[in-house]
């Protein structure tokens, strides 16, 4: 199932704008026997890659590991070079006008880290003020709004070592947008992050697409991110893309399961269910598994509550990531 | 260039972040620089040497007060290649063998710094024949302190195209070892280059190893004579200006090539 990015109206060049992109790699692998020779293996990364991103969009980039999509990232960053297809990003090429592109965009690499380990959080971000040569007006104003918005005011002092894994994700980010980048990339940035600091960061994304119109690219492996933040939604699948489009849509094709939790006052025997019901049993309570396209609810609560008095009743959608998963595999990746 | 300058600022930084580390830094300098001196004047009670024992005495102290220069590898950097944490300095708006040659020239200046002024200060007040002798004239010290700055710019240089070539093979160790045991050698560091043979010293002067602490200290003993001071000091300089394009090739090819790892 191949899909074709959105298409946009006239000749207008979008924000970012990839083209037929095909990346490889080369893997030496070990022999089974014999340790001096090794094999050559390519890896096709990305296959004929192609996708529109227009300003001030909050895009979500899914897809299970090892689909490519850090390599689209690194690629979009300049930092790699694709063998085939062209690549724009508000009229540069990433990798030809490399100085000149990244001053203008901001990174996260969730499981990397930018900041120095031994020095006080500050430091690093004097460090990257004069890097990306932000004027000191400037950057006072901006860290400030960061770092009330990142709640970071008590450890800018502190040494990063010393930071928590929440702490020091979000000091990344406030390093990361210091220079007030037009393009953020952001690669699993609530990897490790307990619900508060997930919630937090995911508000101040919110708030920094709104207010700022910061277009954000984002990749991560937690579909509560996308769901909540993005209206956007792309899949990558062995290097192809595969869906683009709202992550409403997305979700409604695979959403074909209910499960109605119920448990009885008394025990009982559930009978003359709907056909393509399921029943299993989990202690005392049932679960009932239907398909809201085959079968009404009204039908199932009915026949539920002429089995005897409830004590508990649920009914349920599956998690996105079960739909994820099972959009995974019905894809075949 | 602030973005460069801001590195040394950090280095700084670093430094004094672990001030026990500087401490023990310096006693085991100062540990090997008596036990070194210790055998050189055991050797020259059995024969006397051409180099008197006083400048042998003084090349041990500033090998081993400025040793951080030799041979410090920045283990941040090596690691960032290994692990593919170099993905941030490759979306950096600088330019990236300035900005590798800019963190490895404040790695070996702000490290040693620190280390060498109370070294050198513990080894002016050694009995003569054991510490540091006074330079050979000021002429003498301006001249080794033009050459110590120069063989610096060299050596970094010279770490930074092997941090190039870090980059192609991945890891370090190797490349490092290879790298350490050369250096070593070929400095002075192991044996004062002055008690090699005449005719290998001829050839051994000549190699970019020589250029960060023999030839300075040459010139602060007064073993190299004041009229060969513009001859080292171009010397220095060629190699300076081959081994920083050779480095800038190296990494514009290696930015080409370039795969991160670790996904």
């Amino acid at each position: 199932m191949a899909v074709q990015p959105q298409k946009r109206q006239g000749f207008a060049l979008s924000y970012i704008e990839v083209r037929g992109v095909n990346k490889f790699f080369t893997v030496r692998k070990k022999r089974s026997r014999g340790a001096l020779f090794r094999e050559k293996e390519t890896v096709h990364a990305l296959k004929d890659l192609s996708l529109d991103i227009e300003q001030g969009e909050l895009v979500g980039y899914i897809g299970p590991n090892g689909a490519g999509k850090s390599t689209t990232v690194k690629i979009l960053s300049g930092i790699l070079t694709p063998e085939e297809g062209t690549v724009t990003v508000g009229g540069r090429v990433p990798w030809i006008s490399r100085k000149n592109h990244v001053r203008r965009i901001g990174v996260v690499f969730g499981q990397r880290s930018q900041l120095w380990w031994d020095v006080p959080i500050q430091d690093s971000f004097s460090l990257l003020r004069d890097i990306y040569r932000v004027p000191d007006g400037a950057y006072q104003k901006r860290l400030g709004e960061l770092t009330e918005a990142l709640q970071l005011g008590d450890l800018l002092r502190t040494p990063l070592r010393l930071c928590s894994l929440g702490q020091r994700m979000r000091a990344e980010l406030c390093g990361s947008l210091l220079h007030s980048p037009e393009l953020l990339f952001l690669d699993e940035p609530t990897i490790g992050l307990d619900a508060v600091s997930k919630l937090a960061l995911r508000d101040f994304l919110r708030w920094e697409n709104g207010q700022r119109g910061t277009t954000i690219l984002l990749t991560t492996h937690d579909m509560e991110d996308i769901t909540a933040l993005s209206s956007r939604v792309m899949v990558l699948g062995h290097g192809r893309l595969l869906y683009d489009g709202a992550m409403r849509d997305l979700l409604a094709r695979y959403d074909t399961q209910r499960t109605a939790a119920v448990r009885y006052e008394a025990p009982v025997e559930l009978s003359g269910l709907p056909a393509g019901c399921q029943v299993a049993r989990q202690g005392e309570t049932f679960l009932v598994t239907y398909s809201p396209q085959a079968v009404a609810a009204g039908e199932v609560l009915e026949r539920l509550r002429l089995a005897g008095p409830i004590a508990e009743l649920t009914i349920q959608p599956q998690s996105v990531d079960h739909l994820i998963a099972r959009m995974y595999r019905e894809m075949e990746l | 260039m602030r973005a460069y300058y801001s590195i040394f600022r950090m280095r700084r930084r670093m430094e004094t972040q672990y001030r026990g580390a500087v401490l023990g830094g310096i006693i085991c300098q100062v540990f090997f620089g008596l036990i070194l001196v210790a055998v050189y004047r055991a050797m020259y009670a059995g024969r006397p040497q051409s180099m008197p024992i006083e400048h042998v005495a003084s090349y041990v102290w500033l090998q081993q007060a400025f040793f951080r220069m030799l041979l410090s590898n920045d283990p941040d950097l090596l690691d960032k290649i290994r692990t593919g944490g170099i993905a941030y300095d490759l979306c950096r708006p600088v330019h990236l063998y300035g900005y590798y040659y800019a963190r490895i020239l404040a790695q070996k200046l702000m490290g040693s710094l620190l280390r060498a002024v109370p070294m050198l200060a513990f080894a002016l007040l050694l009995p003569r024949g054991w510490g540091l002798s006074l330079p050979a004239g000021a002429p003498a010290l301006l001249c080794a302190l033009a050459a110590l700055a120069l063989g610096l710019l060299c050596m970094s240089a010279l770490e930074n195209l092997t941090m190039g070539f870090t980059m192609r093979t991945l890891d370090h160790r190797g490349m490092q070892a290879m790298m350490n045991l050369l250096t070593i050698t070929f400095s002075g560091n192991l044996l004062p280059l002055t008690l090699f043979p005449d005719s290998w010293q001829r050839v051994i002067t000549l190699l970019p190893y020589a250029q960060l602490l023999d030839a300075p200290i040459r010139l602060y003993t007064g073993d190299s004579a004041l009229s060969l001071a513009p001859g080292i000091l171009l010397l220095q300089a060629v190699w300076t200006v081959v081994l920083v394009l050779a480095g800038c090739l190296l990494w514009r090819v290696n930015q080409r090539r370039l795969i991160i790892q670790g996904g």
